[in-house]
């Protein structure tokens, strides 16, 4: 593995740390105080920051330096998280994330706001500062930036912020200055700390390393053998060391532990009192200078008789795996842990073993995953050409091999279904990506407002959910920007002033569907109507229903912003969305009342490989015809054909005309118009939101088909969005509904819109 | 380098008395609880502090049952350890040579 290969491993746990504190923000910013939230807020960061300095990513380190030292603050509970605290810290999150992709992508950040960011979180752990004197702890001193440490003195409170070195897992530390400073140690573990594959024993010996060191072990919590639960901790040590290294080096060592033990470092003058009291007052116990014994075989150094032989080491790290389960939010600590490359080989081999247990997944190149699909579709169309040519031969009835085919039928759709669900991925990243769009539009437009998300663990095709994303921002955009009143507007109508944007995911009858509500002041329909009117839209005495006004705004080129903003309103609005939902295979659709909202619904096929579709006959051609796209299929009456211009015609149903569009002649299967009382018409509802009947000489039946893409095989051909395999091995086109129609009015049949296929 | 008392229940440690040994360790003790217990950790190359918990908690429990608790050997990395977290045992070994 090489270093790309890591660093890469390194950005995608990166992603993972963003999300993780993302979403923590979001649960502190809705109240939850649960100090575990914020420890892996917390802890999201500081992997970040530790991985970043090992690639010596610096902008990273020092941006998540300032933010970790803030994060600190509110860990160590010197500084309330209140909303405007939350709104920095959020703020902070999505330039880290930012830095984050500039350094894997190249590219460039906002650095006046970056740096903005750096001030006010300065602020906002400085303000602390002063407060925080009556803090029994003494906690790494929120200092944004590498001060060149003085040296620490002892005070009435027993603690002096220390300043915090950038560097606190290198071993270039404070300069020594006139004689090295003692360290009076509290180091109190908790259950958790040998729970997550920690060992007390080994931070202490890695402490130990750090100076000059004696210790005294408080037994007094240790209860007798019979009352005693042997994995809870009962001993706390006190230590006095003597070190150059500083408390930062001191606290480097229990950098992993840190939030599972009490731990407290105080300095002492070394000549001052304090410092032989707290040796006088307990029985310290010096410890030896060659620990060597203890170390592993990794370490230089092994001069004892009986060195550890690597089996046992092995066996250490395997020994801990099973117990490191309970400890999950470890396991991206260790991961870093190992990437920083402490010295302790030790623990760290523990703990990546541990982190393996831990998180049950693995990483699958895309690829991969793509050619195993690929071939699970090559077996099912090889399953149903055998089925058929089993049902053509077979005349004597030989129900074994039909029974034998009903299983392979049922085997093959079932492998079908388990390697759909490989690619199936939740809609979390998309939902988290938007809670960052709606902050900075909601900080654009001065509006307050809340994004609630449900079902966000709901499951699709990979594709469709990177396909979803853009989009989702445009809705998302437009319906802050438009939906959403100004705070003032909304009090005044007797709201909250505080918006809310919900966005939800749920499956529903093999689709999923995703609903974006608003509880803004909802369509304007009088306005829609208007500029309507005045884009040449629909005629001034046009008589439209709320709903077909409502799905005015789908229409290209339309906007009802007075002003065209930064935000939204640049007139490619909600038409571009109707179009990427499409072909995407889904549709979109709008409910809105009057002071109350807007919802939009998607409702969108859970994968791109397989679809669902009316296969038909044009001209002896077989197609299919994407289900989603038909509404309803019907015989037509010669009375019911009306002949329109030259050569259009039109189709009356149900007392409205609707144009029918022949396919085999948009196709040039053939020459000359087929007559419609002979085939039957499918009504499809079409892009701009109308509804056509294309012509087809007969339905063959319903089938779900695996899509292959023309693209890919062949080169892109008009009207037609991808192709299949039928049972009795012959290649069916899938027709592109809204490209057929768009042709028949007139437009070449050139446009680039096609149904995004896979495989 | 002892001179055994009469009839004392012996134990010997495992090589890796880390946190999987911790629960073993104390059920093995508990078992001899009652008895004189002379205890062999010359085999010990490592030693975690939840099993110093178990053993110091075991001696102290001896105490108080008034029977002799005694290490009869100990590896270089026990008493390293040991050392290393602050837990005196030289009692232990030392009443172990008087009896």
């Amino acid at each position: 593995m090489d270093m790309n290969e890591i660093k890469e491993i390194f950005f995608q746990e990166c992603e993972e740390q963003l999300a993780e504190l993302e979403s923590g923000l979001l649960k502190l910013n809705d109240g939850d105080r649960d100090p575990e939230t914020v420890n892996a807020v917390f802890r999201a960061v500081h992997s970040i920051k530790g991985g970043a300095g090992a690639f010596g990513l610096d902008d990273l380190v020092s941006f998540a330096h300032v933010f970790e030292t803030t994060l600190d603050c509110v860990r160590s509970n010197k500084l309330e998280p209140n909303q405007d605290v939350l709104k920095v810290m959020l703020k902070s999150a999505d330039v880290l994330a930012d830095l984050t992709n500039a350094a894997r992508d190249g590219g460039s950040v906002d650095e006046a706001r970056s740096k903005q960011l750096i001030r006010e979180l300065e602020a906002l752990a400085n303000g602390e500062m002063s407060a925080a004197a009556e803090a029994p702890v003494a906690r790494a001193a929120p200092v944004a930036a590498p001060v060149p440490a003085a040296t620490p003195a002892v005070n009435d409170e027993g603690f002096q912020p220390i300043p915090f070195s950038f560097d606190d897992f290198g071993d270039e530390e404070q300069p020594a200055e006139s004689g090295v400073p003692t360290y009076e140690i509290l180091f109190r573990p908790k259950s958790e700390l040998y729970a997550k594959g920690n060992e007390a024993s080994l931070l202490l010996r890695d402490l130990s390393r750090l100076g000059e060191m004696s210790i005294h072990c408080d037994t007094d919590a240790l209860p007798l053998l019979e009352d005693m639960n042997p994995e809870e901790a009962y001993f706390a040590w006190k230590i006095s060391i003597t070190t150059d290294k500083g408390e930062d080096g001191i606290r480097s060592v229990f950098e992993f532990a840190e939030w599972d033990c009490d731990l407290e470092i105080r300095a002492v003058e070394k000549k001052s009192e304090a410092g032989v009291e707290a040796q006088d007052e307990l029985p310290m116990q010096p410890v030896p200078f060659d620990l060597s014994i203890l170390d592993e075989p990794t370490d230089v150094i092994v001069s004892e008789p009986e060195p550890v032989s690597p089996a046992s080491a092995a066996d250490f790290g395997s020994n801990v795996v099973p117990m490191a389960g309970a400890g999950r939010d470890e396991a991206p600590a260790s991961e870093q842990r190992a990437a920083v490359a402490q010295p302790a080989a030790g623990p760290a081999a523990a703990s990546a073993a541990s982190s393996a247990a831990a998180a049950p997944t693995i990483r699958v190149d895309l690829d991969r995953v793509d050619r195993l699909i690929n071939l699970v579709g090559e077996l099912v169309i090889n399953q149903a050409m055998l089925s058929q040519s089993v049902i053509e031969n077979d005349n004597n009835g030989l129900s074994s091999i039909n029974m034998g085919l009903d299983e392979l039928q049922q085997l093959t759709r079932e492998i079908q279904d388990s390697v759909m669900a490989i690619r199936a991925q939740p809609v979390k990243p998309v939902f988290q990506r938007m809670s960052r769009i709606v902050r900075e539009i909601a900080d654009a437009t001065g509006k307050s407002v809340r994004l609630v998300t449900e079902g966000e663990n709901t499951e699709v095709d990979k594709t469709v959910i990177d396909k979803l994303a853009e989009p989702l921002t445009h809705m998302i955009r437009n319906a802050v920007d438009h939906g959403l009143e100004p705070p003032e507007k909304r009090q005044a109508a007797g709201k909250n002033p505080e918006g809310t944007v919900r966005l939800t995911a749920k499956h529903r009858s093999g689709r999923i569907v995703i609903e974006l509500a608003d509880d803004g002041g909802g369509i304007n329909r009088e306005k829609v109507r208007q500029k309507a009117i005045d884009n040449d839209l629909i005629a001034p005495d046009a008589n439209l229903s709320d709903e077909e006004i409502d799905n005015l705004i789908f229409h290209a080129g339309f906007s009802t912003a007075d002003k065209i903003s930064d935000i939204s309103g640049r007139g490619v609005g909600m038409d571009v969305v109707k179009r990427s939902i499409q072909a995407l295979g889904g549709r979109i659709s709008i409910s809105s009342r009057p002071g109350q909202g807007s919802v939009f619904t998607m409702s969108l096929p859970l994968t791109l490989a397989v679809l669902d579709g009316m296969v038909v006959t044009v001209a002896g051609q077989t197609l299919v015809v994407p289900l989603t796209a038909i509404v309803e299929t019907l015989q037509p009456e010669a009375s019911a054909i009306h002949s329109f211009g030259a050569s259009q015609r039109l189709i009356s149903i149900r007392n409205s005309f609707c144009p029918l569009v022949d396919v085999g002649r948009i196709l040039n299967f053939r020459a000359t118009q087929a007559n419609p009382v002979e085939g039957v018409a499918l009504l499809v509802e079409s892009e701009g939101g109308g509804q056509r009947a294309l012509m087809v000489d007969a339905i063959q039946g319903q089938r779900q088909v695996v899509i292959k893409s023309l693209e890919a095989n062949y080169t892109h051909v008009p009207g037609i969005a991808a192709a299949t395999i039928l049972g009795d091995g012959r290649v069916a086109l899938i027709l592109d509904v809204d490209a057929v129609v768009a042709a028949s009015r007139g437009q070449s049949l050139k446009q680039e819109i096609s149904l995004a296929a896979t495989g | 380098m002892a001179s055994k008392k009469a009839a004392p229940k012996s134990l010997s440690l495992a090589p890796v008395l880390d946190l999987n040994e911790a629960t073993a360790l104390r059920d093995k003790l508990m078992a001899l609880k009652g008895s004189d217990l002379s205890i062999d950790a010359s085999a010990v190359e490592r030693v975690g502090a939840l099993c110093a918990q178990v053993l110091v908690s075991a001696a102290r429990n001896w105490e108080v049952d008034k029977r002799a608790f005694s290490f009869s050997s100990a590896s270089e990395p026990f008493l390293k350890t040991m050392q290393l977290i602050g837990v005196d045992i030289e009692h232990l070994l030392a009443k172990e040579t008087q009896r």
